[in-house]
């Protein structure tokens, strides 16, 4: 199987929240904890992956690349669960169905094999919403940390 | 700033002056005798001029109105008024559930200057002095809740009335208290199990302690410590048909308590909201009304206060720390109930409650407010309410005051408006009496200020803080008894010629002027702080272990009680 | 594991935590040369909060240069053009709140209602849900320590308290001893009703798991039954019937019961209405027994916000000052909602990221329109950031008052000194306030 619908719930996971609470956002050990879908084990083996995996999530609202986990919450067969945080984000559902709140859980999705790099924060952002950039093919990563420039800079 | 409020007509009942054309002298926010030729004169002559009003039970500050606007966002939409251009105040919002803001510049407007929070759980006393600062304009006491905290049942069910004395002392300190308020003794607690207590001596089924014992016990405490307000009850079965027996026995049980001799007051209890205690029958079916025995009590006892808690027909929101009451309610009315249980402290509830005209019990409960201040004799004894908002908002006191000064106003009211029930289930019809302003002021200015031991105000002596009403009614040539000056009493009430309050003038010719801090009026037991210390080393494991904040954590520290007004009082000892 | 920290030379007790709704207030800091070195009873989670990562502090002002790079700039000149950009906004949206104090959160609201500013908060993601539903059935809640001396049921629903407020059970409700529960967990039957087989339902007594996106068949079911009535299936959202009957049974049987939810109810397909049918549930089973419920807060102070913003304008959250007087209209004046329709034209977050709580497409807007960010860290939102105002810990660096989940105020220690060149949120907020009143005056 190359391909497999399922559905996305989205929410909080410890590790996740450690390292958004800690402030380490832009580095790899928050990537490695919120770019994840945690997948049932059978789904797992019928689309032929293992641990750390990647894979592409993609839903009517957009497409992202994640690492593959197992589920230690199982058995939930058609279920992705993914880690609230900036790459879950594109793939969520913003309909607040006039109830203000976006459609975080329940969101139909096709998952599939990739060997695409899961980005860090910085590069997400930046290749996502293009805020300050025009064009975002061929560009170097930012990185783990805050690029800025400091006021003493005068070298 | 000194002025001189010129040839005002003049009622403040506690120096006996009875609508005297006179002159009132302020200085340094006082009341003097004379001021210097800087001094400002504002004419206001043959104007009626009082004290500034005094409101001894009114729910505005802390969790209960936090969770009632967040659950009644149609109640705030209910009293949207934009800001005015170049007005001093902003927008206001709610009707029975007022903003903060907008709950100062309703009593600002109505003349009103000190305003008693009447049920602060300790737990969340920081949320009620917070809201409190977001409050212009007022004085304001904070009635701590004793009645079913689980250290005074231990203390109570021990009969240790020397570390319940203490425990008091300290938590007043910690929850910056005023006095020692009661709900439904027992019965919050039995709440717990989602259950309730009968009457004064149904005890509580795990502590064993009844409503009277606590009663009698709190009342003990106070007269020891010599609080300047005196025990507040709000007595088991409220809203209950066949409640005025509780009601009774509930004057009955203190009268033997010895008032504590320093005190100003007269009363050993103050009984509050009595509209709702008054009840015969024994359902909804048979009720007729049991205010006339306790009006009987009332004029022929020396130890009582009360308030009397009239109901207005408006929409409004009960609150009260008798959450099983509310519970019934919701029984009855099936309109959103809310319920919030406080640990070791107290319960509480909400729910919206729609009194009509039209509907016999609304009516019934509108006669027996009115009975109340139609059969008491002694005006002292009684404080106008509506126990705000849960028989009205207490913008309708000008509403009130219409009635009471118009007998043909209020017969033609209970003949014409509302359902018979008014006048064939209450003794409402048998009653002629007509207040006049010197009464009003009693029971607006005198009586609650007397009756919460608050010496400074409530009139207009000399060294009384200069809080002053002035009213736009030339009280020689208006006649409120007319009916169809009703409505001109109501408006002129509702918005003052001016309000001023510790000599500033906060409020002129329908416009708010000015905006000051609240000052958290609470009472500051001196003599006992040893004691104090080792009481809390002793409690403080139990304290720690059935809480779940830390000890540490639970008082409200001074960063929310700017600006404060500390009452000290010496303690004899136990 | 980690080593015992034994290099510290102060010691500071009963500090506030500043992660979760829980608001622990008995951490102790554990300080060296003014750096938090360790805390002591803290769960993971707030623990990581406190120690926090230094690498991504926020230290001074910084505003975008010609060329999109952030540029580190005086406090005086961007705080001007943060005024500048917000006085000549006519849509501006002023969003998070959640881990601020009560006190800042005034002085924001005092700022919306001078520039006209919708003010929104968290909940208009998470619990905004349940506040319709109170606003539309009721408000059956309770404190935290009436769980813990009370209760013999505790029922978790749609949320996973061992992963999102990991004291939660330990410290509130299931574990603890409590007056009338002397023998704690032994004394109190623990369910938890999720699709997923969490870590909460891992310790509890009872798994009982249903259907996603199915939670109002679920808890309708159990009115059903309890109201007397029979079931004519056999299973109701994946969950057989017997275990329906059971359930109920126990409920009714209880003498102090509780049901704590979360965002499993409030984030899926029916929303507000999973939560409006089980205040229903608790009103029904309080003619049998006592229950009550408590929805699990998020962040430390989402619920003050609530609270202060119905102190000063009466409504919860998404308050829109547009008008100059406060209107709140859910899908409409909710800062999701007005993304969505890409109506803002100026963005302030203040201690929230919305790069890591809002979907793309709605962060998409964010791409096109003034943003300014108030927070202590670099996160996913400084990326789309115009402006970042450096601010403070409160909790660590800042005293103030956060609001529990169960609505109990605590006061907030200031324990360390603050970077030198970072400004608490509401020093700031005063700053911004008091800049937009003379450009309004200057008209």
């Amino acid at each position: 199987m190359d391909q497999m619908n399922v559905i996305i719930n989205s929410g909080t996971s410890i590790i996740q929240a450690f390292y958004e609470k800690k402030g380490s956002t832009l580095k790899d050990e928050y990537r490695q904890a919120t770019a994840v879908a945690f997948m049932d084990k059978e789904d797992m083996n019928k689309l032929g992956i293992s641990n750390r995996d990647k894979i592409r999530v993609s839903t009517k609202w957009g497409s992202v690349v994640v690492y593959a986990d197992i589920s230690h919450d199982g058995p939930h067969k058609g279920m992705i669960f993914m880690p609230k945080g900036p790459w879950t984000n594109i793939v969520i559902s913003p309909e607040t169905y006039c109830s203000n709140i976006p459609t975080f859980k329940g969101i139909e999705a096709t998952i599939e094999k990739t060997d695409e790099e899961v980005q860090l924060v910085a590069d997400l952002m930046r290749s996502t919403y293009k805020k300050y950039v025009s064009d975002t093919e061929n560009l170097e990563s930012i990185g783990q940390k805050p690029v800025y420039k400091r006021l003493d800079n005068d070298a | 700033m000194e002025y001189i409020l010129r040839n005002g007509v003049v009622y403040d009942p506690t120096n006996k002056v009875n609508g005297e054309c006179m002159d009132i002298l302020i200085k340094n926010g006082k009341i003097v005798e004379d001021v210097s030729s800087k001094a400002e004169v504002i004419d206001v002559k043959g104007k009626l001029v009082m004290p500034g009003g005094v409101d001894s039970h009114s729910h505005i500050a802390g969790p209960k109105l936090s969770v009632g606007r967040l659950y009644r966002p149609e109640d705030i939409r209910a009293g949207i008024k934009p800001k005015s251009e170049n007005a001093v105040e902003g927008f206001e919002a709610g009707f029975s559930l007022p903003t903060c803001p907008t709950t100062g510049y309703r009593y600002t407007r109505m003349g009103y200057t000190t305003v008693t929070e009447a049920a602060v759980p300790p737990l969340e006393a920081k949320h009620t002095h917070e809201e409190i600062n977001s409050i212009p304009n007022l004085d304001i006491p904070t009635l701590t809740l004793f009645g079913n905290n689980w250290f005074m049942l231990k203390y109570v069910k021990d009969n240790n009335l020397d570390d319940l004395t203490v425990f008091i002392s300290k938590w007043l300190k910690l929850a910056k208290g005023y006095g020692i308020k009661i709900v439904n003794p027992c019965g919050s607690e039995a709440w717990g199990w989602g259950k309730n207590v009968t009457g004064l001596d149904d005890p509580e089924e795990h502590w064993n302690v009844t409503g009277r014992e606590v009663i009698r016990s709190l009342c003990m405490v106070n007269e020891k410590l010599g609080l300047p307000h005196s025990i507040h009850v709000h007595t088991n079965d409220l809203g209950n048909p066949g409640n005025y027996e509780t009601t009774l026995e509930t004057y009955d049980c203190v009268k033997d308590i010895k008032k504590n001799k320093h005190v100003d007051r007269d009363q050993v209890i103050h009984m509050t909201h009595q509209q709702f205690h008054a009840y015969k029958g024994t359902s909804w079916r048979d009720v007729t009304s049991g205010a006339p025995e306790l009006i009987d009590y009332i004029n022929k006892s020396k130890h009582m206060t009360f308030d009397v808690g009239q109901l207005t027909f408006d929409e409004t929101t009960t609150m009260t720390a008798d959450a099983p009451n509310e519970f019934d309610l919701y029984k009855l009315t099936g309109l959103k109930w809310a319920n919030k249980d406080i640990e070791v402290e107290t319960a509480s509830g909400l729910i919206p409650e729609i009194y009509s005209k039209r509907a016999p019990v609304s009516a019934f409960q509108w006669a027996i407010g009115l009975e109340f201040f139609m059969g008491i004799d002694d005006p002292w004894k009684m404080v106008l309410t509506t126990d705000s908002p849960n028989a009205g908002p207490f913008i309708r006191y000008p509403k009130i005051i219409s009635w009471l000064m118009s007998n043909s106003k209020l017969m033609d009211m209970a003949t014409n408006e509302v359902h018979p029930w008014a006048l064939n289930r209450t003794s409402l019809g048998c009653y002629d009496k007509e207040y006049t302003w010197y009464d009003i002021a009693i029971i607006t200015r005198g009586a609650p200020a007397k009756i919460l031991g608050l010496t400074d105000r409530g009139h207009l002596g000399v060294g009384a803080k200069a809080d002053i009403s002035v009213y736009d009614i030339n009280v020689d040539e208006f006649d409120p008894t007319r009916k169809s000056n009703a409505k001109v009493v109501e408006d002129k009430l509702l918005s003052s010629k001016l309000t001023i309050k510790d000599g500033e003038i906060l409020h002129k010719d329908g416009s708010i002027t000015k905006l000051v801090n609240s000052s958290h009026v609470w009472s500051n037991v001196k003599g006992l702080e040893e004691k104090e210390d080792a009481l809390i080393k002793r409690i403080k494991p139990e304290f720690n272990k059935y809480y779940t904040i830390k000890y540490e954590n639970y008082g409200v520290p001074d960063h929310y009680i700017e600006p404060e007004t500390r009452i000290d009082v010496d303690c004899e000892g136990l | 594991m980690h080593e015992p920290i034994t290099d510290y030379d102060k010691v500071v007790r009963n500090c506030s935590c500043s992660y979760c709704g829980n608001n622990c207030d008995d951490i102790t800091y554990l300080i060296k040369d003014n750096n938090i070195v360790g805390v002591r009873h803290a769960c993971r989670l707030g623990a990581s909060k406190i120690i926090n990562d230094n690498d991504q502090r926020l230290l001074n002002p910084m505003v975008r240069n010609s060329e999109g790079i952030l540029e580190e700039t005086s406090w005086d000149y961007a705080l001007e053009l943060t005024a500048q950009l917000l006085h000549d906004s006519i849509r501006p949206v002023l969003y998070g709140w959640g881990e601020t104090s009560v006190e800042a959160i005034k002085k924001g609201c005092q700022i919306a209602q001078a520039t006209g500013s919708v003010i929104d908060n968290q909940s208009t993601i998470c619990h905004g849900a349940t506040i319709q539903a109170f606003q539309k059935v009721g408000h059956p809640v309770t404190t935290l320590g009436e769980v813990k001396n009370r209760a013999d049921v505790i029922i978790y629903i749609g949320t996973n308290p061992m992963d999102d407020h990991p004291r939660h059970l330990t410290r509130y409700t299931t574990f603890p001893e409590g007056f009338f529960r002397p023998n704690g967990r032994d004394d109190r039957t623990l369910i938890t009703i999720d699709p997923k087989y969490t870590n909460t339902a891992k310790v509890s007594d009872e798994w009982i798991q249903f259907n996603p996106n199915e939670d109002y068949s679920l808890i309708n079911a159990l009115r059903v039954i309890l109201s007397g009535g029979e079931l004519n299936t056999n299973e109701i959202a994946g969950v057989d019937k017997d275990t329906l009957y059971k359930l109920v049974e126990t409920m009714k049987n209880t003498e102090n019961g509780v049901i704590f939810f979360g965002l499993g109810l409030t984030q899926t397909l029916t929303k507000q209405r999973s939560v409006d049918i089980l205040i229903q549930l608790v009103e029904d089973l309080n003619r049998y027994s006592k229950w009550s419920m408590l929805p699990m807060r998020g962040f430390f102070n989402v619920n003050g916000f609530n609270i202060a913003m119905t102190s000063e304008t009466g409504y919860p959250y998404g308050v829109d000052f547009a008008r100059g007087y406060p209107r709140y209209m859910i899908g409409e004046t909710t800062t999701i909602d007005l993304l969505n329709r890409r109506e803002p034209d100026f963005f302030l977050a203040v201690a929230a990221d919305p790069g890591i709580q809002f979907p793309g497409y709605s962060l998409k807007h964010l791409a096109s329109i003034p943003t300014v960010q108030i927070d202590t860290h670099w996160g996913p939102y400084t990326e789309l950031s115009d402006i970042v105002l450096p601010s403070t810990r409160v909790g660590v660096e800042t005293a103030g008052t956060g609001y529990r989940m169960d609505s109990i105020p605590i006061y907030m220690k200031k324990v360390i000194d603050k970077p030198e060149n970072c400004h608490s949120d509401e020093w700031i907020l005063t700053q911004l306030y008091n800049r937009i009143i003379n450009l309004k005056e200057a008209g």
